[in-house]
């Protein structure tokens, strides 16, 4: 059990040093090429944001209706809070790791293996969100003669937004997250820079960790804005006010 | 504008309340341009009740919370018991002073009796002592000793108010602040409340400033009443009954409705006015003694009554058609009014009950007279009701 | 492209002529679980510290935070938007950008996923905060309760049931999280998913099931503490 060391045997140097694999890429430790550069560190970002992508993108659309539906119905209220709870415990290594032993490896088990991962957080929130809709402006839209579609389009769901949309963030926040442990299921992601020092050295992981670092950042700004985007001025005002 | 004399400091019937004297107080808001509180100038005398009341926004409850510093003052100085507020540490200020608001605002985490003892545990009472004086109080406010073990969720409306009044009195302040406190309450429920206020004021005689909206609410509490209107100005302090007769300006007029003879009637008292007589009657009596009494009457009815005078019912012609007076009336003695009772609610009964004339008793239940609502209008519009004063110190209540 | 890595490829074939569970790589054998369980004890306490002592930590510094932020409200985007930031990045890459800084093992662990815990809490105690009935603050102050009074008396007590809430989330996640230990030498059951050499299932499969269980066991102790300390809200409104 090593002991917390800081300065000045802090090695700072080795930031510099990541950079540098970043931009410029290095002689490879092992076999004599290079590796590293922006164009294979622009390859494996891809490769991760393809894999999050695909998973989020088919979890968003198992788990977006499921709980909408349900929220709005006050259906399975224990399922829904209980995978989000499951979900929630699961360690992600393990279950990267079993996937790839049981179902093999590539791109696309890997991408099962993080939809299922994606699911819980956004079901439960969905399903929350819809709950918590003030039942007094849901009565007076039925009131006014709409009817259940238009109850859930027009009121519920503008109003669920920022819940549902918390939800979603949580999800790419964990996938992003996960993705990077790609190639224990055979896909090369970031996750490549900092599992395998033989190859790209200490620099290397670090070079690997400030990428994930940047990219899960960048995302997570990027949905922050979408739900800005999609949250009405109205609704945005009353939780300023709140 | 403030009208009426006070009483001076030290006639304060023995308890430990304080006056609250209120020295050209101005409040302003920073950005604001007009200030909340102007130059507010008033003496409550110890033992008092006065209500600030006036319309939304007249800066009655900035007034009100500046004695205890919740809100703190921008000119001018405000002195309970003599000593400037600005002298004393707002939170040691606070424990000495009772404060009811509106929401209650009871901790919920916590339970009666807990919540009663919060200020006499911030004092550093001893447990028992604490016990002792929850108990007192429970009973003080109406509430069955078993309610403190429960906790404020529990409670209904009503006795959540009552714990707040408790609980502003548990360490026995100079002075209590209560703002609006029976406005989340149902009238029914309301009324109660009020009336036990003011017979639990009439036993422990507290300093208290009273904060409403209601003018009706301001003339029963009060012994002074301290109309404000917007912009924080005094438009006049006075008693209840001097407000109705001789309002200062338009302005308090106005706020004081125009059925100022009306709410007269809730300061009067049955035994006020001069009662009409009507002709008693026995049991077993001859019928033709009775009729030559109902023949000079001011009541053409006749009232039977028992040996010691309590009435049992009007006769009717049926009734005195037989020799003698039957013991059976055939019309009941309702409604059955008292002489203690307050003029507006017996007025109310007249009315409800359709009848032309009621019976008034006394305190042992004999006959002292009969009502009628010819009596009470002649009354209000009599010269005598005019010039009339009715000193402060005696409110009638329930 | 650098090959793919051989982790993935290796899983247990069964090159010997026995046939059974253990041989075969089932999915679960029981019999080895029960032969092996021992394995699984001292990850099993290692992993019960990496998950008490990030929470223990971050609930100090995230109250400490929120109650900094609810007396200065224009605290609390600043200090939501750096613990958000800190959340965000991947666990993994966390632990490897503080390695240079202050090296591996335990410690690194319990630092990162100290870190980890601080934005769930701290929303969640000052949403508590921000719930606490206004009148029951008001009544407070009037009564003559300090500042410090109020919060600790009053406006905590009342976040308690928010507060656990946010401790319980975090504590899950951090159960799960903490498996990552192994890739800075933190120990924890980690150690037993990701072994470094051959894919076990029975192994993997129990490494995780403890995991959760380990989860699920400190929520539960968190719930009851919640019906503990809260006693009013059991209470049957009249």
């Amino acid at each position: 059990m090593t002991t917390l060391q800081l300065a000045p045997t802090a090695d700072f140097g080795i930031f510099g040093d990541a950079i540098h694999l970043i931009f410029h890429g290095q002689q490879a430790q092992t076999a004599g090429r290079t590796v590293g550069g922006i164009s294979a560190i622009w390859d494996l970002t891809l490769t991760q944001l393809k894999v999050t992508g695909l998973a989020m993108g088919c979890g968003m659309l198992i788990a977006l209706p499921a709980g909408v539906i349900l929220g709005h119905f006050g259906r399975g209220e224990f399922l829904a809070i209980s995978i989000g709870n499951l979900g929630r415990a699961v360690p992600e290594l393990g279950l990267i790791i079993f996937m790839a032993s049981a179902i093999g490896v590539g791109v696309l088990n890997l991408t099962i293996a993080l939809t299922i991962l994606a699911i819980p957080p956004m079901l439960t929130n969905s399903f929350v969100a819809m709950r918590q809709v003030d039942r007094d402006t849901v009565q007076a839209a039925r009131g006014m003669g709409m009817t259940t579609r238009e109850v859930i389009t027009a009121v519920e769901l503008p109003l669920a937004i920022p819940t549902i949309m918390g939800g979603v963030r949580t999800s790419s926040t964990n996938v992003v997250a996960t993705a990077t442990l790609g190639p224990l299921a055979g896909v090369l992601t970031l996750g490549d820079l900092i599992l395998q020092p033989a190859v790209y050295g200490q620099q290397g992981v670090v070079a690997g960790a400030i990428c994930v670092a940047v990219l899960a950042l960048i995302l997570e700004l990027c949905l922050a804005g979408v739900q800005h985007l999609l949250t009405s001025p109205g609704l945005r005002l009353a939780r300023a006010s709140a | 504008m403030a009208t009426g004399s006070a009483p001076r400091d030290g006639e304060n019937n023995g308890t430990d309340a304080a006056s609250v004297v209120y020295e050209h107080v101005t409040k302003r808001y920073p950005g604001q341009e007009s200030p909340a509180v102007q130059d507010l100038s008033l003496e409550v005398p110890a033992g008092e009740i006065c209500v600030l009341v006036g319309p939304s926004g007249c800066g009655k409850t900035t007034a009100m919370r500046m004695v205890n510093r919740m809100v703190e003052i921008t000119e001018g100085d405000i002195k309970v018991g003599g000593t400037s507020v600005r002298d004393r540490d707002a939170a040691d200020l606070r424990r000495e002073i009772g404060y009811v608001i509106q929401q209650v605002g009871l901790f919920p985490h916590r339970t009666v009796a807990a919540n009663i003892g919060t200020v006499p545990h911030l004092l550093g009472w001893q447990h028992d002592r604490i016990a002792a004086r929850t108990s007192e109080l429970l009973d003080l406010v109406g509430l069955g000793a078993d309610l403190g073990d429960r906790y404020p969720a529990q409670l209904s409306g009503g006795q959540q108010q009552r714990v707040g009044v408790a609980r502003a009195l548990a360490a026995d302040p100079h002075v209590m602040l209560m703002d609006e406190p029976f406005g989340a309450i149902d009238p029914i429920a309301r009324e109660r409340l009020q009336n036990e206020f003011l017979r639990l004021q009439g036993e422990i005689r507290k300093t208290v400033l009273f904060v409403t909206h209601d003018i009706d609410e301001a003339i029963k509490m009060g012994d002074r009443v301290a109309v404000m209107k917007n912009g924080g100005h005094l438009a006049q302090f006075a008693t209840p009954a001097e407000l109705l007769m001789d309002p200062a300006d338009d302005f308090v007029e106005d706020f004081v409705g125009a059925d100022r003879a009306l709410k007269r009637l809730s300061l009067m008292r049955v035994s006020d006015i001069d009662l009409w007589e009507a002709p008693l009657a026995f049991v077993g009596q001859a019928t033709s003694e009775v009729k030559l009494k109902l023949h000079r009457a001011e009541v053409p009815h006749v009232l039977l009554v028992d040996s010691q005078r309590r009435p049992l019912g009007w006769l009717s012609e049926r009734d005195l058609a037989g020799e003698v007076v039957p013991e059976h009336p055939d019309s009941p003695a309702e409604p059955r009014l008292d002489r203690d009772d307050v003029m507006r609610d017996a007025l109310a009964n007249l009315l409800q009950s359709e009848t032309q004339y009621a019976a008034v008793v006394d305190a042992s239940g004999e006959i002292d007279g009969v009502l009628s609502v010819e009596i009470i209008s002649e009354f209000l519009g009599s010269p005598e009701a005019r010039e009339e004063e009715h000193p402060a110190a005696e409110r009638p209540h329930d | 492209m650098i090959e793919a890595l051989p982790y993935a490829a290796v899983v247990l074939h069964n090159r010997t002529n026995e046939s059974g569970c253990v041989p075969d790589n089932g999915l679960f054998c029981p019999s080895w679980a029960a032969d092996n369980w021992h394995d699984f004890v001292t990850p099993s306490l290692q992993h019960l510290v990496l998950v008490a002592v990030p929470i223990l930590l971050g609930f100090v510094i995230a109250l400490g935070l929120a109650i900094v932020a609810h007396r200065r409200r224009w605290l609390m985007p600043p200090i939501l938007g750096a613990t958000g930031a800190l959340y965000t990045i991947p666990s993994i890459a966390f632990f490897f950008l503080l390695t240079p800084l202050i090296g591996r093992g335990r410690e690194t662990a319990i630092i990162a996923l100290t870190v980890y815990t601080l934005q769930i809490i701290f929303r969640n105690i000052l949403a508590g905060l921000d719930n606490v009935p206004a009148g029951a603050k008001d009544a407070g102050r009037g009564m003559g309760l300090t500042q410090n009074q109020l919060l600790w008396g009053v406006e905590l007590p009342l976040a308690l049931p928010e507060i656990i809430a946010g401790l319980r989330i975090a504590i899950v996640s951090t159960a799960a999280l903490a498996t990552l230990a192994v890739f800075v030498g933190g120990g924890g059951l980690g150690t037993e998913i990701f072994t470094g050499s051959k894919v076990f299932n029975t192994r993997l499969i129990m490494a995780s099931l403890l995991v959760m269980a380990i989860a699920f066991c400190f929520d539960g102790l968190l719930l009851l503490l919640q019906r503990l300390v809260t006693p009013w809200r059991r209470a049957v409104p009249a």
